[in-house]
């Protein structure tokens, strides 16, 4: 139930966060045509294209994880047992993902309720708000913490059952 | 000071390091785990802080990063739509006079994609997405297919534009402009060696390495048709990116944008667009880039920590220890820079070893800066390939099919390793390969 | 006896990490046993972008800075680092040490938490690298040039160019390919170390951009009360003397520079009637941010006010002067402003 619960909020937010590529991909193309063939630069697209790779990269962490994803060495791994090969996933999370994971949660929480509470915006050509963006970092930390419970989850009880 | 000797957290951290990647954990959250352990063991978890800071200044703050996704956007577009596919098929008929016709391909498409780009993980799972398939369906040995792949899809690191390269001249006095051109001929000649290197597999292990069979060959006007029509595009959508930076329209992030927006017009004009398959390239893409991104977000975790904590004190006051004729310190300097290789990323080595190294190098009258700052990036080129932390090789396991063992990928990069050491060899005894080009283009 | 880690903007590489250097080396020498600063690079611990964070939330104890990568957070922070066309280091100095601007410091700095110690001064940066002659506003028209800031944005702008916004690391490669029709960067030495002189053929002067700028030191507020009145003192006396030896510095490395700008590409001066509507043009938007933003609008208007006062000695001394009375913006339509 948890497991469904937090696959389907990351699956969901996944799927519409991928789609973000595209629009700074527009961006940045119709910045290059109006600067190169109209002499007339944004002065926006810079900051902007550089926020909305922020927000996509940052929260499809989880997303990626959710789909197994991240990069990991299975060199010594794929010779043990299931039993174990769990046992020793498990304790991986135990040992790195999860303190990781809540620095990032906590510290993130803070970095972000600054910026929230001064009103910080950029400080270049225009002054775009810059507070969405690091609390998309404290969005994404608790978004890739929970599918961490959900992948322990999967692991205590057996990936291949709940798939099913 | 309280808490452990620099010394000690730097062992304990690489220790973690070592132990997370034998237990199988994600990489990405190795690094950051072992970042914020070893912030604790060394008694200081007030310098976590520095996590947050670095991630958003380092890699969400970073236009130039928005190269990643949009590369790997463009090698999505490319594979979903069977242009890459049917591409090495064409090269591959063209090349089957030659032997280890596909991998010389492989060669030679890298040192292309190199000129538009020099971010590895999209170099490499472009390479691989369109190569890897085609090689081992048509009889490759999986270690050549993924050795070439993988060491050939570093260059684009070494081959100007590239971001390692800018990251070096705004960490020392040197400009962009003249690393680019002090990297170009040692990237490019490096190139070469691979590409000789296959040729000289092909001929003497041929079932390494085959050529295409008789029957399968249609006929010579059927096959031009063939090649402009499938190998012509994607080699277009190449020029079109240098074009565009060498004609001065857009700078190299720019250009990764124009890159996927001429791929899904190839994708489009070829009459293969789905808005099915569309949405597919950008789940792909967001995965990749997320994975790719991720492991740079664990990366300066780890180096952040590692400065703070007092790792890199340790290693300096060792370094300086050392006195030495400056040939046998540059010897030692380029080994530990090797060694290093096998368990960080080029960033961490890069921002670790210049301010101990750099100092030393410019106090001593005989040795070029630009010489010296160029060697130790081609011998970075090895930091992709070394196990157990090869980020090349990383990449290619995420996406080579599991009949491909982890064990052939590192078997694979082993010669190319030793073409890398070869070339290292080359530019210390002709330093002109590396000073030539710059003096020609700025003196 | 204190512990401080100290970080900085700058990398090893930029030559206004040297500020850093000799305050810290100063401070070390000063303050014995009581206080130890341990000084980072910049980029070693947090990237230049995340000084002030870091040093607000207390992760490190001080970062050396340029107050107008602050901008964002209050525009006040861009006249406590620079200029359009106003100060020159000079100004900056006497307005900080006897004119009250201290207080401004103190003061932006104190509602983040912090203290600032501001310890360097360069005099005007280089100005716009280009391919063409530029020496009027006919010349600037269209340009597409990199210039960082705000306030020098809309100037730019209102003179008929265009600011194109660029990472620092793509200016080098956009120039030689000509993605931009020229940029700025820093001063003439910092420049010639990018290797502008490479990929452009002109430079056109005075920087009117940027006339001047401060550096310094922000201080978490904690680790600043912990110290004794007496170390606090003697921080306080080697910020003094790093400023006084950072104009020196900066002034003897752009003239070195200079010189090798000189034989490498055509300089040029901007004629006196440019100058004058670009100073038009700076005092507009002066007064512009001002009426947008009341804490910089204060800032502004003391300048004005010091620019003011100090004239009539200025101009009596002349020509053994310290510089100019720039023609700038008025005080009662920045007092206008202020007081909304
Ligand atoms: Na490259
Ligand atoms: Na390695």
């Amino acid at each position: 139930m948890i497991i469904k619960a937090i696959d389907a909020i990351n699956e969901f937010v996944g799927r519409i966060v991928v789609v973000l590529a595209v629009l700074f991909a527009a961006i940045i193309i119709y910045d290059v045509i109006m600067r190169y063939a109209l002499n007339a630069p944004t002065r926006w697209a810079f900051d902007l294209s550089k926020q909305l790779y922020g927000f996509y990269f940052i929260l499809l962490g989880a997303y990626a994880l959710k789909h197994q994803a991240h990069v990991r060495v299975d060199l010594l791994l794929e010779r043990f047992p299931s039993g174990v090969q769990r046992v020793v996933e498990i304790l991986g999370y135990v040992i790195f993902f999860f303190p990781f994971t809540w620095v990032f949660l906590t510290r993130s929480y803070d970095f972000a309720s600054t910026s929230w509470a001064q009103g910080e915006t950029t400080y270049g050509a225009v002054a775009l708000p810059i507070y969405p963006l690091k609390a998309a970092l404290c969005v994404a930390a608790a978004l890739l913490l929970i599918q961490g419970v959900s992948e322990v989850l999967k692991l205590i009880f057996g990936r291949q059952e709940i798939v099913q | 000071m309280t808490g452990l000797g620099g010394e000690s957290i730097a062992l304990i951290m690489f220790g973690l390091l070592v132990l997370g990647l034998m237990m199988g954990h994600p990489l990405a959250f190795v690094l950051g785990g072992t970042a914020v352990l070893g912030a604790l063991i060394a008694g200081k978890p007030m310098v976590l802080g520095i996590v947050i800071n670095r991630i958003f200044g380092d890699v969400i703050d970073n236009y130039t990063l928005i190269a990643i996704p949009l590369f790997v956007l463009m090698a999505q577009f490319l594979s979903n739509s069977g242009v890459t596919d049917k591409m090495f098929e064409s090269l591959r008929l063209l090349m089957s006079n030659v032997r280890g016709g596909l991998a010389l391909a492989v060669v030679f498409i890298s040192i292309l994609l190199a000129a538009t780009t020099g971010i590895i993980g999209a170099s490499i799972t472009v390479m691989g997405v369109m190569a890897l398939r085609p090689m081992l369906q048509y009889g490759y040995a999986p270690t050549l297919t993924t050795g070439v792949i993988a060491a050939s899809g570093c260059l684009g690191i070494l081959i100007p534009p590239s971001i390692m390269l800018i990251l070096m001249a705004s960490y020392s006095p040197l400009s962009v402009g003249e690393l680019f051109a002090g990297a170009m001929l040692p990237g490019v000649i490096l190139g070469l060696l691979y590409a000789g290197w296959v040729a000289i597999v092909a001929a003497v292990r041929p079932d390494m390495a085959p050529s295409v069979q008789p029957d399968d060959m249609p006929p010579r006007r059927e096959l031009v048709l063939m090649l402009l029509k499938e190998a012509m595009p994607p080699l277009l959508l190449i020029f079109g990116i240098l074009g565009s930076l060498l004609a001065g329209i857009a700078t190299a992030t720019e250009a990764s944008a124009i890159g996927a927006a001429l791929a899904l017009a190839i994708v489009i004009a070829r009459r293969r667009f789905t808005l099915a398959g569309f949405y597919d390239a950008l789940k792909e893409t967001g995965k990749t880039s997320a994975m790719i991104l991720f492991i740079v977000v664990g990366a300066t975790a780890f180096t952040g920590v590692f400065n703070i904590t007092g790792g890199l004190r340790a290693t300096q006051e060792i370094i300086r220890g050392l006195d030495m004729e400056p040939w046998m310190l540059m010897t030692v300097m380029m080994f530990i820079v090797f060694i290093l290789g096998a368990f960080l990323d080029w960033t961490g080595i890069v921002l670790l070893s210049f301010p101990i190294f750099l100092p030393i190098v410019q106090e001593m009258p005989s040795v070029d800066l630009l010489w010296f700052v160029v060697l130790m990036s081609i011998v970075l080129q090895t930091s992709f390939l070394t196990p157990p932390f090869g980020y090349a090789l990383f990449y290619l396991r995420a996406i080579a099919p599991k009949e491909v063992k982890t064990t052939d990928i590192i078997k694979g990069v082993l010669p190319f390793i030793g073409l890398i050491l070869l070339m290292c060899v080359a530019v210390a005894l002709v330093p002109g390969l590396v000073t030539w080009l710059p003096a020609t283009l700025y003196r | 006896q204190d512990n401080w880690m100290m970080t900085t903007t700058w990398p090893s590489s930029l030559e206004l990490i040297e500020f850093d250097k000799h305050f810290v080396d100063l401070a070390n020498k000063l303050t014995g046993d009581t206080l130890t600063i341990d000084f980072f690079e910049g980029g070693s611990l947090v990237p230049a972008g995340e000084v002030f964070g870091a040093v607000q939330s207390g992760t490190v104890q001080a970062g050396a800075d340029w107050p107008g990568y602050w901008a964002g957070r209050d525009a006040a922070f861009t006249p406590l680092a620079t200029t359009p066309a106003l100060f020159n280091a000079v100004d900056y100095v006497n307005w900080i040490q006897q004119w009250g601007g201290r207080e401004f410091y103190e003061k932006t700095y104190g509602e983040f938490g912090m203290v600032y110690l501001p310890y360097g001064v360069t005099n005007n940066e280089s100005g716009f690298h280009t391919n063409k002659s530029m020496t009027t506003l006919e010349d600037l028209q269209g340009m597409r040039l990199r210039v960082s800031g705000n306030e020098q944005g809309r100037i730019l702008e209102r003179l008929g160019g265009s600011q194109v916004s660029m990472a620092g690391g793509e200016v080098y490669q956009s120039l030689e390919r000509g993605v931009i029709d020229g940029g700025e960067f820093s001063t003439p030495n910092v420049d010639y170390s990018a290797g502008f002189q490479q990929v452009t053929t002109h430079w056109s002067t005075p920087g009117w951009h940027q006339s001047a700028s401060v550096f310094g030191v922000a201080i978490n507020k904690g680790a600043w009360d912990a110290l004794d009145a007496d170390t606090q003192e003697k921080l306080r006396i080697a910020a003094d003397a790093t400023m006084l030896w950072s104009l020196s510095f900066t002034e003897k490395r752009a003239t070195e520079a200079y010189s090798k700008w000189d034989e490498e590409v055509t300089v040029e001066r901007y004629t006196d009637e440019a100058l004058a509507e670009v100073q038009n043009v700076a005092n507009e938007v002066i007064v512009e941010v001002s009426c947008e933003s009341p804490t910089a609008g204060a800032v502004y208007l003391s300048m004005a006010e010091y620019l003011g006062n100090y004239s009539q000695w200025r101009e009596a001394s002349a020509p053994y002067n310290l510089g100019r009375t720039p023609n700038g913006p008025s005080i009662e339509e920045l007092q206008a402003c202020v007081d909304g």
